[in-house]
């Protein structure tokens, strides 16, 4: 019933528009900007890891401190389907939607299992949980010794064999990219909708009080597991793009990777949880400032005598703090706040 | 008031924002190059001055300059191994500037570096990778720090055809990928206990046993798997295979079994906490067989500041050592003598590493590496004479030089490194010394080690 009552529809529709409006700036920007395309697929990247992320831990509250995972398992089924349809002698083009869906299903599955489990806590026991579903299944790959062990998964010649020398090229540098902008308006569309929709008011309901909102009938399990799957597979549908297609090379110590939660709780903060815009914003400001610090104001203070290596971390840690203490809701969170023109808050989502 | 402190707050934010773009502007449009070059200049001998100068009256100053690009882990999990890379880098250029630059016909080039930190993050990797290619005009590139990072660089070097010099990648996959323009100086993984296991070999007939235990990570891992290869063809047999988890802060389960086999050698190790925790705990056990080699931490001079007793005796292969005793004296036959002496690398090393406030520091081997990867590169301009990069790369195929690093040598198939050999390494009385090969040694290997019970 929700899927087609016209005022969802209408909602959602305003809704992602001030998102994709910014992908379709970053895409201007990624083709007409020369020298900065991978700057731009890198703030796309973490605009849709906060995203995916978003999506779960904004709208319900709980921060899964394992999300990588599902990048990382996304990427894993990516490689996998890549090599099976190598061997094969298929047509490359096949592994596009053959390997996300892989990714998208394979990181539901792991959804849906630890869903089942560590749903059941709350708070600080579910983060603890989670971080064991990271660390365990790192091991797992590394200690069973399937698809690579530790020394990883490396797929560059199956990809060449699928794609030849010229399109594997291709695909790695620029078709990943597409494709991942394809992504990100996919997933603006789909938070949009939840946040129209029944399920975005009931996750809202959940993460002011769950007990609350199971007391007035919100069926809290079903959807918060929806919403862990949703978030589950576009986060593996990530990795499969920006990790497998993109890089060929998936060496567990670096997919499970924690830092990438850890940034991926820093960017939907900063912008706003539970927002829409926020995580878009927020990739936009931490990995902006990131590259600024680094490629223009490290290299002056050297310039200056000032020698010492990770002077642009100690240049950006005080400015995120500040951020968060500014703006405890977000960038977005705050505007909302401070804005009262209703035009303009229309387009706050 | 709680409002007022808010856009205070905001505001201040917001300055800081302005100033670093302001900043940051202000470098872009002044020629981003600026800082690195003034750093690189400002302190050279007058020799290296006097010759530039004379070039510059001759040549465009645009011409003058071949910079060599890099992203570097000055921050996060290869932090350590990164500033010594830098280090290394930055000493071997200085040498290379002062004697001379490269010649290409009748013009002398200075070399530079430009580099960023990748905070160990393959995400940051791409896109400075791009940066330092289209913006700072590089053609030439050291590699990031481990496999995971090359991996994620390669794709953009590749596309835009710079070449990428491996210095931290020892992996032997990478180069089974088809990448045309990536080449290694160091050893790979899989040959890392060649020499030890040849040592033992050498020295001892009676020795039959090897345990191996190892940290469950790529590197290792492949280290592991062409050790127990290697041990298996020279007719060892290797008693125990074991791995233990990257993070494990307790190894006594997987080392427990080994106080009953009594292996002749243990090998193993992975990257540095856990190679001393490992040399720890066979210590406080009583494991001791004649000789244990672990990769990677003993060679760090904090290995024995920590361990004190429990470091004696402890091997470890190593890339390079700053004892090594290779010179233009004992060049191979087929190789030519080509940059510093090691005393000269030394000298050049403390001096950069003095501006950095790190005069302390002893060049480890990830400092030799990047050194290497610079003086292979150098040969391999000098000898193509040219700066293109399919002429250089074209090159590369054909240099066989003897360094302070020993040999260097690629195959020019994969670009996998074919002619540098590990040297073997072992604390003696608090003191690092080079025991194998016997070209490059110190000092007598301290065989069976100390405390040895058999």
């Amino acid at each position: 019933m929700a899927l087609v009552d016209p005022w969802t529809v209408r909602e959602a529709v305003r809704k992602s528009l001030p998102a994709l409006a910014i992908y379709a700036v970053l895409l201007a920007a990624y083709f007409l900007i020369p020298g900065k395309s991978q700057l731009f697929a890198t703030i796309l990247f973490y605009a849709l890891l906060g995203q995916a992320f978003n999506i779960f831990m904004g709208m319900t509250g709980y921060v899964d401190f394992g999300y990588v995972a599902f990048l990382a398992v996304g990427a894993y089924a990516f490689g996998v389907t890549a090599m099976a349809l190598a061997s094969l002698g298929s047509p490359g083009w096949t592994l596009i939607p053959l390997g996300l869906l892989a990714a998208a299903g394979a990181a539901m599955i792991l959804a849906s299992m630890v869903g089942a489990i560590a749903l059941r806590l709350r708070g600080a026991y579910f983060a603890i949980a989670t971080i064991g579903v990271n660390e365990g299944l790192r091991y797992f790959f590394e200690g069973a010794n399937i698809l690579g062990g530790s020394i990883g998964l490396y797929i560059v010649k199956d990809l060449k064999t699928l794609f030849g020398d010229e399109g594997y090229q291709f695909m790695a540098t620029i078709a990943a990219d597409l494709l991942m902008f394809g992504l990100a308006g996919f997933t603006v569309l789909v938070t949009a909708w939840i946040l129209s929709s029944r399920m975005g008011f009931a996750l809202q309901a959940i993460r002011e009080d769950e007990d609350a909102a199971r007391a007035l009938g919100v069926n809290v399990t079903k959807y918060k597991v929806l919403a862990f799957m949703t978030s589950g597979a576009l986060g593996g549908m990530l990795g499969a793009l920006n990790w497998a297609l993109k890089e060929g090379v998936l060496e567990p110590e670096t997919v499970f990777f924690i830092v990438y939660t850890v940034e991926a709780i820093i960017i939907v903060v900063l912008g706003g949880a539970g927002t829409l815009l926020g995580p878009i914003v927020g990739a936009l400001i931490y990995i902006g400032l990131n590259y600024v610090s680094n490629v223009y104001a490290a290299p002056l203070l050297e310039g200056i005598g000032i020698k010492a290596s990770g002077l642009h971390l100690i240049l950006l840690a005080p400015i995120l703090i500040a951020f968060i203490i500014a703006a405890p809701n977000g960038i977005i969170g705050l505007l909302r706040e401070r804005i009262r023109n209703p035009t303009i808050r229309r387009f706050l989502v | 008031m709680q409002g007022q402190n808010k856009t205070l707050l905001i505001a201040g934010a917001a300055i800081v924002v302005l100033i670093i773009l302001a900043a940051g502007y202000f470098l872009f449009a002044g020629g981003g190059e600026q800082p690195a070059t003034g750093q690189q200049q400002e302190e050279q001998p007058a020799a290296g001055q006097q010759q530039e100068q004379q070039q510059q009256e001759q040549a465009p100053p645009a011409e003058e300059k071949i910079v060599v690009g890099a992203t570097l882990s000055l921050t996060g999990k290869y932090a350590k191994e990164g500033e010594m890379s830098l280090l290394g880098a930055l000493a071997a250029i200085r040498w290379i500037n002062d004697n001379g630059g490269i010649k290409i016909g009748d013009k002398t080039y200075m070399l530079e570096l430009k580099y960023y930190d990748d905070e160990s993050n393959k995400d940051r990797v791409k896109s400075l990778v791009e940066r330092l290619i289209k913006e700072d005009q590089v053609q030439f590139l050291l590699a990031p720090y481990s496999s995971g990072l090359t991996a994620a660089a390669a794709p953009i070097a590749e596309k835009y055809g710079a070449i990428m010099i491996s210095h931290g990648g020892a992996s032997d996959k990478i180069f089974q990928q088809g990448y045309k323009y990536v080449v290694q100086v160091l050893t790979p993984a899989s040959r890392y206990f060649v020499s030890v296991i040849d040592l033992v070999k050498a020295i001892d007939p009676e020795a039959k046993t090897i345990a191996i235990v190892y940290k469950e990570n790529p590197f290792s891992s492949v280290v592991a798997e062409g050790a127990k290869k290697y041990a298996e063809q020279q007719g060892f047999q290797v008693v125990y295979y074991q791995s233990y988890p990257a993070d494990a802060q307790d190894l006594t389960p997987v080392l427990q079994p080994l106080k009953e086999m009594k292996p002749d050698i243990i090998i193993g190790g992975g990257h540095f906490a856990d190679g001393q925790l490992l040399a720890r705990q066979l210590y406080e056990l009583g494991i001791k067989p004649k000789l244990v080699a672990i990769l990677v931490a003993p060679a760090l001079p904090e290995f024995y500041e920590t361990l004190g007793d429990a470091a004696e005796g402890i091997a470890y292969p190593s890339q390079w050592e700053p004892g090594v005793k290779f010179s233009p004296d004992n060049v191979p036959p087929g190789y030519e003598w080509y940059g510093p002496t090691v005393d000269e690398f030394l000298q050049y090393f403390k001096m950069v590493a003095e501006e950095r406030g790190k005069g302390d520091l002893v060049p480890s081997y990830h400092a030799a590496d990047a050194a290497a990867a610079i003086l292979f590169l150098a040969k391999a301009i000098e000898m193509a004479q040219s700066l293109d990069p399919d002429d250089v790369r074209q090159a590369m195929n054909d240099v066989a030089i003897f360094t302070f690093y020993g040999k260097i040598k690629i195959d020019p198939e994969t670009g996998l490194q074919i002619g540098h050999e590990m040297i073997v390494g072992q604390w003696q009385n608090g003191r690092k010394v080079i025991i194998w090969p016997p070209e490059a040694a110190e000092a007598e290997p301290l065989y069976p080690m100390p405390g040895y019970t058999g």
